[in-house]
């Protein structure tokens, strides 16, 4: 461990070379930008950068796409406060607490906690990257496909903290969000399933543009109804702008202590998600907003809570910085923005696998380091540009209604770069707007169109790798422990339910 | 109205700027065609991953080495419908049919031809510029999880797996989708092995394959030479087998051809990488396209950034030969799946 520590300070002093502390500073305020623009996410950042850094030596330029990737889980998070749009797929469970806290009249907290529970979590991610490295990939190998299974039905039980006041409807809308999962082509058999005849929806429906629609544009259309509610009170003049500094976004003492609990349960758990192959910051703020929920908040889950921001953040960003476990130390890429760094590192001479770490320490410890120095300067930007975000509430809502429509259009397109994309969002939308409208919350649809495919992928090949056995699910202590945490999780209720009712029997028999 | 009338005339205005636009020959008088536009190029893959590496590669050495007239190629991730919506959009293209160009691979024609209409003669194939084999790796020091390895079997020998295999010991083998899965189903059928046998796990790349199998969650993984030649370094991955007549050279030349396993043929299902053209294509274009990449795969960038590092054989074949080539491959795959 402590070799380690050398090994990081020869890679500080790589990067405060002028040149690699310009590509770091660059490379956080660009990823800021990317992330808060929803539709193009850390994986488009990176892929339309890729070809700029080809010129760069490969250090300044993994330092500079390290940045942009790490800063991308900072901007994510704006929007959904801000907006009710998630930047990008990992912050959906930010703007459940994030969009409700800034509705309640404290935006600037609602951000600032994001930031801190970003910075804070990822801290913790990268300084446990920075420990154990090549160890943690090799423990992330040995999930194979039933223990993933195991942990995508623990995380698929968070739904059901989302579902709301009518079960049915949380049923059925959690059901035809796996529906539309499994439009596209199967991924083990390469059939296309549910196509209908056409050659676009033989990829599935796009999820960009359908979180896009589903959340933000919907809200669009929400906000056409409000409009000539809005237009009244400014008229009238008990409409209060909303004016906020950097020190009045400022947490509280108490606010801090909220947050501190679940931001630490969330980078711990967060970077070991991240760790595990073919999940990654999605997966990280799923499973840590999920368990927050087993916690106890002051205010209830999805109002505007607090340690639900924090939750979900931090795991998020603590996800994005154990993803870089498995890449540098066997060249596996955790996620789709690792592949795409993966093909950079080729492109830029190196070999990815299991030596880089031995024949380029510099670089991968340069690379490790970066993501410290990103992470303060990603902090310190997004702190100052929360006055200037904020005003984005205050902009009467006909200006508003224009303005989202086209963010929602530019995102849906750039995910493909094709108007299918665009049709895939208006459609969402319309859908999502008259599911809430009816009282059907789309927040379960969501969550089940990330998890479903993952889980049926994963429980596909376990059955394929035991010849349909079952038992494939409980042959190990792990298994067995996963088992049981998803069997607790799922029968709790019910057995409370059970108890209630014979205790009151009890009673009523005395 | 003032307002919508002045946006639609200025609708007008454009729409028809652009359908001008769209038509004027840049064919010589002696029939050689000269890019005078920026050219597109459609790849139906992601950013980032091989077909893209193999598209920006030939963009970038076309622009370095003078061979479009100093015009500008993007290179546009066209990613709907698993690429059949770029596919189908490059085959029946009417507009500026010079100035696109598809980057087309027998890992893109085989979902193609299994899933829709669409064929190989709708497309002007360019050229081939280079094919790629596969092995089948094992990953033997690990404790394995799956069946055939808590039985003890020898890992690194491939034919005392085949026959476990026949006597009822389950073998799983996984890989990419598309040409890995044709490579798998020829092996199969070589060895007269049934799928409830020695089974097939699909992943969405051969570096997914490659984490599994390190899990010690394969017996087998097929890879090409260039994905997993690191590991075969570090001692993490052993080849086993080669698909191939021949053996490979370097680290991997130790596998064997499936002849020399026992009585068996060798099974090798070559995997290409070409370049399409839509079918309103010119002959000039199609004539100057495949001069063009023909320099390409004679230039030094071209062996020692792009074969030499992923390992592949070099095989250019130019527009005809790549036709009959493409064409016959086509037929085989068509008359082995039962499709027509």
């Amino acid at each position: 461990m402590l070799e380690n520590f050398a090994s990081l300070l020869m890679g500080f002093q790589v990067v405060f070379d002028p040149q690699n502390i310009g590509a770091c500073a660059l490379g956080a305020i660009l990823g800021l930008i990317v992330g808060a623009m929803p539709g193009l996410g850390s994986l488009a950042g990176v892929a339309l950068l890729l070809p700029l850094t080809y010129k760069f030596n490969p250090t300044t330029a993994i330092i500079m796409l390290g940045a942009l990737y790490y800063s991308n889980m900072y901007g994510g998070a704006f929007s959904a406060i801000l907006l009710n749009i998630p930047g990008d797929s990992p912050a959906i469970t930010t703007a459940l607490d994030g969009y409700p806290m800034a509705k309640k009249g404290r935006p600037g907290q609602a951000l600032m906690a994001a930031n801190t529970a970003s910075f804070i979590g990822g801290t913790i991610g990268i300084l446990i990257l920075t420990c154990t490295a090549s160890g943690l990939a090799k423990l992330g190998l040995n999930f194979g496909y039933a223990e993933m299974t195991l942990v995508l039905l623990i995380a698929m039980t968070s739904i059901s903290w989302l579902i709301g006041e009518n079960p049915t409807k949380g049923v059925v809308i959690t059901l035809l969000g796996i529906l539309v999962a499994s439009i596209g082509m199967d991924t083990l058999s390469g059939v296309p399933r549910y196509n209908f005849g056409s050659i676009y929806l033989m990829g599935g429906i796009t999820f960009t543009p359908f979180i896009i629609g589903a959340v933000g544009f919907a809200q669009v259309i929400k906000l056409i109804n409000e409009r000539e509610a809005d237009e009244e009170k400014r008229k009238s003049g008990t409409y209060e702008a909303v004016k906020l500094s950097i020190r009045g976004s400022m947490l509280t003492l108490h606010d801090f202590k909220r947050i501190l609990p679940p931001v630490l349960r969330s980078s711990i758990l967060g970077t070991f998600v991240g760790v595990l192959p073919g999940s990654g910051a999605t997966t990280g703020s799923m499973v840590g907003y999920a368990m927050q929920k087993k916690f106890k908040s002051e205010e209830p889950m999805g109002t505007g809570a607090i340690e639900g921001i924090a939750a979900s953040e931090a795991g998020n960003n603590s996800a994005a910085a154990g993803a870089f476990a498995p890449l540098l130390a066997l060249g596996i890429p955790g996620s789709g923005t690792g592949a795409v760094l993966l093909g950079g590192l080729m492109m830029w001479g190196l070999n990815p696998g299991p030596l880089l770490f031995e024949t380029n320490p510099d670089f991968c410890w340069s690379l490790i380091s970066s993501l410290y120095i990103a992470n303060v300067f990603t902090l310190a930007v997004a702190v100052l540009v929360i006055p200037f975000l904020i005003k984005i509430l205050s902009v009467p809502i006909k200006y508003m209604i224009p303005i989202i429509t086209c963010v929602c259009i530019v995102g849906a397109y750039s995910t493909s770069y094709s108007m299918y994309g665009v049709l895939v969002m208006f459609f969402s939308g319309i859908v999502g707007y008259l599911l809430d409208k009816n009282g059907f919350p789309t927040a379960p649809m969501l969550l089940a169109f990330v998890l479903a495919p993952m889980l049926e992928e994963n429980m596909r090949k376990a059955f394929i790798a035991s010849q349909g056995s079952l038992g494939i699910f409980t042959d190990s202590a792990l298994k067995l422990v996963l088992l049981a945490i998803f069997l607790v999780l799922v029968l709790t209720p019910s057995v409370k339910a059970l108890l209630r009712k014979t205790k009151h029997t009890e009673k009523t028999a005395v | 109205m003032k307002k919508l009338l002045a946006l639609a005339l200025a609708l007008t205005a454009v729409l028809s700027l652009t359908a001008c636009g769209g038509s004027g020959s840049d064919i010589a008088e002696d029939g050689t065609f000269t890019p005078t536009k920026t050219v597109t190029w459609v790849c139906t893959s992601g950013a980032g991953g091989g077909s893209d590496i193999f598209t920006r590669k030939i963009s970038d050495i076309m622009s370095a080495e003078g061979l479009v007239n100093g015009q500008t190629i993007v290179v546009s991730n066209e990613t709907d419908g698993a690429g059949e919506v770029g596919r189908n959009k490059i085959a029946t293209l009417k507009m500026n049919p010079d100035y696109n160009l598809l980057t087309f691979n027998s890992g893109d024609l085989m979902p193609m031809v299994t899933n829709t209409q669409n064929r190989s003669s709708n497309f002007r194939i360019l050229a081939i510029m280079a094919v790629d084999k596969q092995l089948l790796f094992s990953c033997g020091s690990t404790a394995g999880k799956t069946d055939y390895a808590k039985a003890g079997g020898d890992l690194t020998d491939f034919g005392a797996a085949v026959e476990a295999a026949k006597n009822g010991t389950h073998i799983v083998v996984g890989g990419s989708k598309g040409d890995d899965i044709a490579t798998y189903d020829a092996l199969l059928e070589e060895l007269g092995l049934t799928e409830e046998q020695m089974s097939y796990i699909t992943y969405d790349s051969t570096g997914d394959a490659i984490t599994a199998a390190l899990g010690g969650n394969l017996d087998f993984v097929m890879s090409k030479p260039a994905a997993a030649s690191q590991y075969v370094e570090s001692g993490d991955l052993t080849p086993v087998l080669a698909l191939s007549t021949e053996h490979f050279g370097g680290n991997l030349a130790d596998a064997p051809t499936l002849s020399e396993i026992g009585d068996y043929a060798d099974v090798e299902v070559p995997v290409w990488r070409g370049v399409a053209a839509p079918a309103a294509m010119s002959d000039a274009a199609v004539a100057f396209w495949t001069e063009a990449l023909q320099k390409v795969s004679e230039t030094e960038a071209w062996e020692t950034e792009y074969l030499e590092p992923n390992q592949l054989i070099s095989q250019y074949m130019n527009s005809a030969d790549a036709t009959a080539y493409v064409s016959a491959f086509e037929a085989d795959y068509l008359a082995a799946n039962g499709l027509s």
